[in-house]
């Protein structure tokens, strides 16, 4: 199974399990555009055998309205409950990304989420020798969850 | 009577997801206490009667592997028994676990059943 499926089960496993919202994968690719506009977007670093970045892409109105599912209860603006949940997600996937990885559990460890947010901002990668970005549509909107791991 | 469980997570959107997999799974818990982490799970398990604990990982501060081997040193709250329940659920990370005492893991994104079939054997 290639990165790009892994993140596709993983990311609808959680999506279903999780969130009770049925999320489906479209056609993968890299992306672009460093720049974001009125995004919010968690992260969890990976380090060890393998070293990069696990991410997952939401635009706001998208993750205020995951984030609503998520914890049952009415988020209308990007807040720390949202952060923590986007944040959340961050790490479950990165969780599954690294189970298919590192099946031991040994080999690579996994930072704690964060997450960034606003009008603007950029994500760049400097040494990226693998990088797989999955979007996923939800309802008619869309997000999307990168992997990026350094040159080995 | 009921029980009281304690949730250990950094994540208050997965303490309160953690607490509504409990009540969707139909355990009959009198008490849900919340820590953020492995030193805030020991305090409240010093000043609380607490039937089993269901605690992350990977935390900040003390982490879940470092609060089980805090806890199996005090003779106090040794024998509470602890799930783990985690994004790392690789083998050797819960052959740690379960060597600091650990009775089960649960890997994250779980499900009500899921937590039930663990939790259930332990109450």
């Amino acid at each position: 199974m290639n990165h790009a499926e892994q993140i596709a089960d993983a990311t609808c496993e959680i999506f279903s399990s999780m969130i009770m919202l049925e999320v489906t994968p479209k056609e993968a690719g890299k992306r672009t555009d460093p720049a974001f506009s009125d995004s919010i977007s968690g992260m969890v670093g990976l380090a060890g055998t393998v070293k990069g970045n696990l991410a997952i892409h939401l635009p706001s109105s998208v993750a205020t309205a995951v984030t609503t599912a998520f914890l049952g209860m009415d988020v209308e603006t990007i807040d720390d409950d949202v952060c923590d949940a986007i944040g959340e997600l961050a790490n479950m996937l990165a969780g599954a990304v690294k189970t298919a990885i590192d099946p031991s559990g040994s080999d690579i460890k996994l930072s704690m989420p964060s997450t960034v947010y606003g009008d603007s901002y950029s994500l760049d990668c400097l040494d990226c020798g693998v990088s797989v970005l999955v979007p996923f549509d939800l309802d008619g909107t869309e997000f999307s969850v990168e992997l990026l791991l350094a040159e080995t | 009577m009921g029980k009281t469980v304690l949730i250990v997570d950094d994540s208050n959107t997965m303490r309160k997801i953690v607490s509504r997999a409990l009540r969707q799974a139909g355990i009959d818990f009198d008490q849900i206490l919340e820590a953020g982490d492995g030193q805030e799970a020991l305090d409240v398990l010093g000043a609380n009667s607490v039937d089993v604990v269901l605690s992350d990982i990977n935390m900040p501060n003390m982490t879940g592997l470092e609060f089980l081997k805090a806890k199996s040193e005090d003779d106090a709250i040794k024998d509470i028994p602890v799930v783990m329940i985690s994004t790392e659920t690789g083998a050797d990370i819960i052959d740690q676990a379960k060597a600091l005492g650990a009775k089960g893991a649960v890997k994250k994104p779980f499900t009500p059943d899921l937590i039930n079939d663990t939790l259930g054997p332990l109450l």
